[in-house]
């Protein structure tokens, strides 16, 4: 850990006149997470993923000088989309794209404007803690009441070119206005080779009656660690539908918690994970039902194939005195390969009575009865468990409800199933 | 058109079929009878190919090609077709695309052009109505949601559109009201020609009444007891299948 007290204190050296707040605030972040630690196995919520791996590595923070070439064509960039372009950290604003009624200020400027927004609370998030304290990158995106935002916002944060381990901890906060409407990206990619590691932390939060699409796409290189913490807070009536899908990285780990913070609220946040080689996804979901009316829905998928491994932990909590939440949690695996290892753990916490429930979880192999069914018919046996994986992933994109982003996320599905077929 | 000769097969190591041999030739319609356990849908599984059934003695041949050389795939590039007792269902895959992913399958290996999608709903869409389905089956996922009725229709829907040259009823008729019964009986009927030729599996005289086989061959404990033409059905029907046991 004695890297990220040397970067630590480089940072504060790199930028010795930085406001005074946010320094102090940087300063007890660091402490806090110095005081949590890295996970172990001993504790309950991080038990089944190993950190020791990012521990003992020497990632040294990104620096102006690691802005690499900027490459002639964004990667990743979907069509019809506004573009926001960060390279190895560094925001690429002659690349960026913003749309009328949304402002991108600098993550300062936001933070002078919001400092309570950004207190630890008592996190025990240990990448929370540290990403507060490194915090150097991301972009605040505001999308300003009343705005209907027609094409997409497509965040892109691309890791390439590194000339040593680097690490980033991008802050991204989302605020929706009350009333607006609008589709965010948000794309982590890497291309690397040399391992490298993101501790993002993402906030929406949205405003009486908006409306946020929320995808996250994460393709980082598989010599890349990822560790994100996803904060939604749900004003009245607002909407939220999120679509994570989950490629790349070698260890990524996905914290997401939902607040409702008022009645009649409508969440649904669905996650698609393909993991191969050695690659290990852990996600953990808290939706914390905290008013009257809410309706939340989860569907988690894994699809893993080789060595890969997958946690998803799962759990709603109803508070006391709410009525009518109606909450249904959901979670399904494949493994392809008999050393693929899914870990799975649905919650409920119900403290009122006036509730609709369901959780549930399954884990298990390609059918062969489907299998045979599909070869029965002439269909060889690449493509029938090609069809059968790919309808297994089905309802979790069909709630990727913009076409170009569904059109590129189905080929990157694709290619993984050839991919990983053709290793076998 | 299919050879079988002293057929010897089990499944998981347990022997089931004792020595059965069977001549089909084109435009023939053989039924095979017998109780539940006889061997029926081993037999079916066998010509098929799947996987655990294992041929201890004997041949098949198809078009005087070796079957159970070959793959479950290549055996249906090759004609043959099985209408399952147990459709699967195969969540998130849709059906339209699944029969038009199978007759294109079909199209490459004869060297034709596969079908694009309009003329395929336009094909898809007469078959149909040949086994009086509504369409919403077709943008639903294979088999998923289907009443048993749907799901052996969507069985005969498949095999009027990949035109099989053998098609394998298995228990087609098992779990269908008298009016679904018709419908698929007629599908098979009409499909009927003196180049296809067909193995309808049944526990129940009760198919051969509205389909006319040509032969009927009793299965009890794995080997044919009793081969004949319609007038068995009816005996069987009157008698069932003591008298035939050992």
């Amino acid at each position: 850990m004695t890297y990220l007290k040397e970067q630590f204190d480089a940072l504060l050296e790199y930028w010795p006149d930085e406001d005074q707040a946010l320094r102090s605030l940087r300063k007890d972040a660091f402490k806090h997470f110095n005081k949590l630690g890295f996970p172990n196995k001993k504790w309950e919520e991080w038990k089944f993923t190993n950190f020791s791996g990012i521990e003992k590595s020497e990632y040294r923070l990104s620096w102006a000088d690691d802005l690499p070439q900027i490459p002639s064509q964004i990667p990743g960039q979907i069509s019809d989309t506004h573009t926001i372009f960060i390279i190895n950290g560094h925001y690429q604003s002659q690349l960026t794209d913003i749309p009328h009624g949304v402002t991108v200020p600098t993550g300062l400027d936001h933070f002078k404007s919001n400092p309570d927004f950004y207190a630890l609370n008592g996190s025990k998030n240990p990448f929370f803690a540290l990403n507060t304290s490194m915090m150097n990158s991301g972009v605040p995106v505001m999308v300003a009441p009343n705005t209907i935002v027609k094409k997409p916002i497509q965040v892109i944060y691309f890791m390439t070119d590194l000339s040593d381990p680097l690490m980033n901890h991008p802050r991204y906060i989302f605020e929706i206005g009350e009333n607006s409407q609008v589709t965010i990206i948000e794309h982590y990619i890497g291309i690397s080779g040399l391992p490298y590691f993101v501790n993002p932390v993402t906030q929406a939060t949205l405003g009486q009656n908006a409306s946020l699409n929320h995808i996250r796409i994460q393709e980082d290189d598989e010599a890349g660690n990822h560790t994100a913490s996803t904060h939604y807070n749900l004003a009245f009536d607002s909407r939220l539908n999120a679509t994570g899908i989950s490629i790349g990285g070698q260890l990524v780990r996905h914290d997401i918690q939902l607040k409702f913070y008022g009645d009649g609220a409508n969440a649904t946040i669905n996650g698609l994970s393909l993991t191969e080689h050695n690659q290990h996804h852990d996600q953990h979901v808290l939706v914390d039902h905290q008013n009257d009316a809410c309706h939340s829905r989860q569907l988690f998928k894994y699809i893993l194939a080789d060595k890969s491994s997958g946690v998803f932990n799962g759990k709603v909590i109803v508070r006391k005195n709410t009525k009518q939440t109606d909450a249904d949690q959901s979670n399904k695996n494949l493994l392809l390969s008999p050393t693929a290892l899914m870990n799975a753990n649905p919650q409920l916490e119900i403290y009122a009575d006036d509730v609709k429930c369901s959780h549930g979880s399954t884990t298990g192999q390609i059918d062969p009865e489907a299998i045979f069914y599909l070869c029965s018919r002439g269909i060889s046996k690449r493509k029938a468990t090609e069809l059968i994986i790919s309808g297994f992933a089905k309802d979790i994109l069909d709630t990727v409800n913009n076409e170009n982003v569904n059109a590129y996320v189905s080929d990157k599905i694709e290619n993984w199933l050839e991919r990983v077929q053709s290793d076998d | 058109m299919l050879e079988i000769k002293n057929l010897h097969a089990g499944v998981a190591g347990k022997k089931i079929l004792n020595g059965i041999s069977l001549t089909v030739k084109p435009g023939e319609l053989h039924a095979i009878m017998g109780r539940n356990g006889s061997g029926k849908s081993t037999l079916a599984n066998v010509i098929t190919g799947r996987d655990n059934y294992d041929v201890m003695e004997g041949t098949i041949t198809y078009n005087g090609i070796d079957l159970l050389e070959m793959s479950t795939d290549d055996r249906a590039l090759a004609g043959i077709f099985m209408s399952f007792q147990y459709p699967v269902v195969i969540p998130g895959v849709n059906n339209t695309y699944f029969i038009r992913a199978a007759l294109n399958a079909k199209l490459k290996h004869k060297g034709l052009k596969e079908i694009n999608a309009a003329n395929f709903m336009r094909l898809i869409r007469e078959k149909l109505k040949l086994v009086d389905m509504d369409e919403k089956y077709l943008s639903r996922a294979v088999n998923d949601g289907f009443s048993g009725g749907e799901k052996k229709r969507n069985e005969i829907l498949q095999m009027l559109t990949l035109e099989p040259t053998l098609s394998i009823l298995d228990e087609t008729d098992s779990g269908l009201d008298i009016d679904a019964l018709k419908i698929v009986a007629e599908g098979v009927n009409n499909f009927r020609n003196g180049e296809r030729a067909f193995l309808a599996i049944t526990h129940y005289p009760r198919l051969l009444e509205y389909m006319h086989p040509d032969y009927i061959h009793v299965l009890i404990d794995g080997e044919f007891v009793k081969s004949g033409d319609r007038s068995l059905a009816f005996e069987l029907e009157e008698k069932g299948y003591s008298w035939l046991e050992k």
